[in-house]
């Protein structure tokens, strides 16, 4: 499915999202390759593969190898720090954060992309995935990188929703199925 | 000799690095490789027991440590040549699958203070050396004693799992820089 066809088949209960989705992939705080790097993270990390693939397709034709590898590095390990990070915030036990992680955790050295762009990724996966310790400091490191809070909050309204698609989307294709 | 912490020498060595007629040999030097993990590992002489046993041990685990973007390199004081002579002999070591360094004029295990003062050639050093050429780990074992690849490769694992994340912030500390 391309996109366009995605974004068709989005039902008339959904019509926000589908508008929403096509002014966000257009704002101005935004680059290209920050707007679409982000749709690809948040895809990836919101679990649609029809969303996923559809969002893929789309920004393979507009960013560089290297953005698009970047996009789906910040996903796949922002899906484990999220969770290990957030354990560590959930649980009253200060103990547990002066433990090693002893994870790897090289793509966030290796991946690439442009850096700020990497953390602005990092940022809006970790809002789908709910770490307030991930949402926090990959702000914090975003606006050190030089990206403005209006840049954050455009790739927020992206990752918010993406999410918020994923789920209809893939609810919607297992009912017609 | 050179530990943690130091900058890995530099160096411009000929290196046996493949079985195929006019592709045998290349230079190799130290600023190959960049972005890269290093693991080096010197043994004492071509053609004697113990090192084709733990040559073939590493060239087993090379895709592991091509999987942590680590690069393996061997070496000893032998020339290329000889290198080349013994990768066509012994069998487990025709599809060695990374370069041989000859150090021949002995410059680079001086460098690294490797050289047996009895014997004269490299002892059974291993390095394993970060993407900035800094030195993160060195083992040295008795001439006689064969070394464990595995072992190598749990080092590296625990090297490379340093928390790089911002996530990892504990209130009060500097900012975390990643170098890219």
């Amino acid at each position: 499915m391309t996109f366009h066809e995605l974004l068709d088949s989005i039902p008339e209960y959904a019509k926000d999202l589908k508008l929403n989705l096509g002014s966000v992939m257009e704002q101005s705080e935004l680059t290209e390759q920050q707007a679409w790097g982000t749709a690809v993270a948040c895809s990836l990390a919101a679990r649609n593969p029809q969303l996923y693939g559809a969002v893929l397709a789309e920004a393979g034709a507009r960013l560089s190898p290297q953005a698009l590898f970047g996009a789906r590095a910040a996903a796949a390990v922002m899906g484990m720090n999220n969770i290990f990070y957030r354990f560590r915030h959930f649980a009253s036990n200060e103990n547990y954060g002066a433990m090693p992680a002893r994870l790897r955790m090289q793509s966030i050295r290796t991946h690439g992309a442009d850096p700020a762009d990497f953390e602005l990724w990092c940022l809006a996966v970790s809002a789908i995935n709910g770490c307030q310790v991930c949402v926090d400091s990959h702000e914090h490191a975003v606006r050190d990188k030089g990206l403005s809070e209006e840049t954050v909050l455009a790739a927020i309204r992206i990752a918010a929703t993406i999410h918020s698609l994923a789920a209809v989307v893939g609810a919607e294709s297992a009912a017609a199925a | 000799m050179l530990g943690v912490g130091q900058k890995f020498p530099s160096f411009s060595l000929q290196a046996t690095v493949s079985l195929e007629k006019g592709k045998t040999f290349s230079t190799i030097t130290d600023e190959d490789y960049p972005d890269q993990w290093k693991v080096y590992f010197f043994w004492p002489k071509d053609f004697t027991f113990v090192c084709p046993t733990e040559i073939a041990a590493f060239g087993k685990l090379n895709k592991d440590f091509a999987d942590r973007d680590a690069q393996v390199l061997g070496g000893s004081t032998d020339s290329e040549f000889v290198h080349l002579a013994w990768r066509q002999n012994h069998p487990d070591l025709k599809a060695l699958p990374f370069p041989m360094l000859a150090d021949i004029k002995r410059e680079l295990c001086a460098a690294l203070g490797i050289l047996d003062p009895q014997e004269g050639v490299a002892q059974r050093a291993t390095f394993v050396v970060d993407p900035h050429n800094i030195i993160r780990f060195v083992s040295v074992n008795d001439l006689s004693v064969g070394r464990n690849p595995q072992e190598v490769l749990r080092v590296l694992d625990a090297l490379q799992t340093d928390e790089l994340c911002p996530c990892n912030w504990q209130k009060g500390e500097q900012v975390l820089q990643v170098s890219v």
